[in-house]
């Protein structure tokens, strides 16, 4: 996902769907201004078939998830449900992202499948392989860093 | 009047912030019921009445378009209003799902004042019918 406008969408989607689902606040950043975290992370990816085909990752600091989770569903970051639903919280952060991002590129006349989220545990130097990918995009949502790729198969 | 609403996804987590958002928008509730997918809400319904049903387009097992199609075939269920929840903006996507017979479409993310509206407005023209 290289062009300019394309990567401002995806940027404006992002950070509303995050604003809106878990009440946290991203801007898009460098690689270089990211804060600090780690040394554990998830990814979680979806992939999509229909008008075009691709994919969309999203990686977040392990802790993240329960914050996520708790805001998602309005009970306390140290709760058993924040806890127990963070993964769930995660995948479901990257659908409603996805599912966003497709009609703002692909338009409102296309017909996509998506595919169910896959979540897998992600190294510090997973991260940074990810984050070094040129068409990684990089977020600071509320002092956590986050990446995102999305790209459609040419 | 309070309803029995059903929810249908296979995610624990977007039927358990479709029960807050309802609770929050103020809806009234009698009983809530979820399941996971189309077949499982098909088994519910054999032994509960619902009044109003939330579903999810990609579930496991049977999706919600399969569960609409159903719906349709099986007498008062039928008559049953359908609203689907999903992150697809197709409009192509959401008009064969009207044509299918759901009664209306909430894009993810929403908001409690969304679902309220929803609400009000497929429950009123149930009344009406």
């Amino acid at each position: 996902m290289k062009d300019e406008e394309s990567r401002e969408k995806i940027d404006e989607i992002f950070c509303d769907v995050i604003e809106k689902m878990a009440f946290m606040f991203g801007e898009p950043v460098t690689g270089d201004e990211l804060p600090p975290s780690g040394p554990h992370f998830y990814s979680t990816e979806m992939s999509f078939h229909g008008a075009r085909e691709g994919s969309l990752i999203i990686a977040v600091p392990a802790a993240m998830c329960a914050e996520i989770a708790a805001n998602v569903l309005g009970v306390d970051i140290d709760s058993e449900l924040a806890e127990s639903r963070s993964c769930d919280a995660l995948k479901e952060l990257l659908n409603v992202t996805c599912g966003n991002i497709l009609t703002a590129l692909a338009g409102e006349e296309p017909v996509f499948d998506l595919h169910p989220p896959t979540l897998s545990e992600m190294d510090e130097d997973g991260w940074n392989k990810f984050l070094a990918d040129g068409d990684t995009l990089a977020y600071n949502v509320d002092e956590n860093p986050v990446l995102l790729k999305f790209s459609f198969k040419s | 009047m309070a309803y029995n609403v059903l929810v249908v996804d296979d995610s624990v987590t977007v039927r358990a912030v479709i029960a807050k958002t309802l609770e929050i928008a103020g809806v009234p509730i009698n009983e809530l019921y979820q399941a996971s997918n189309g077949q499982e809400a098909l088994d519910l319904m054999a032994e509960n009445w619902v009044d109003l049903i939330f579903a999810d387009i990609n579930m496991p097992v049977m999706n919600g378009i399969e569960f609409v199609e159903r719906m349709s075939t099986e007498g008062l269920l039928g008559t049953i209003p359908v609203v689907i929840v999903s992150t697809e903006g197709s409009a192509t996507r959401i008009e064969q799902l009207l044509r299918k017979g759901v009664s209306a479409y909430i894009r993810k993310p929403f908001t409690p004042e969304m679902l309220r509206e929803v609400v009000d407005r497929v429950m009123e023209s149930g009344n009406e019918g």
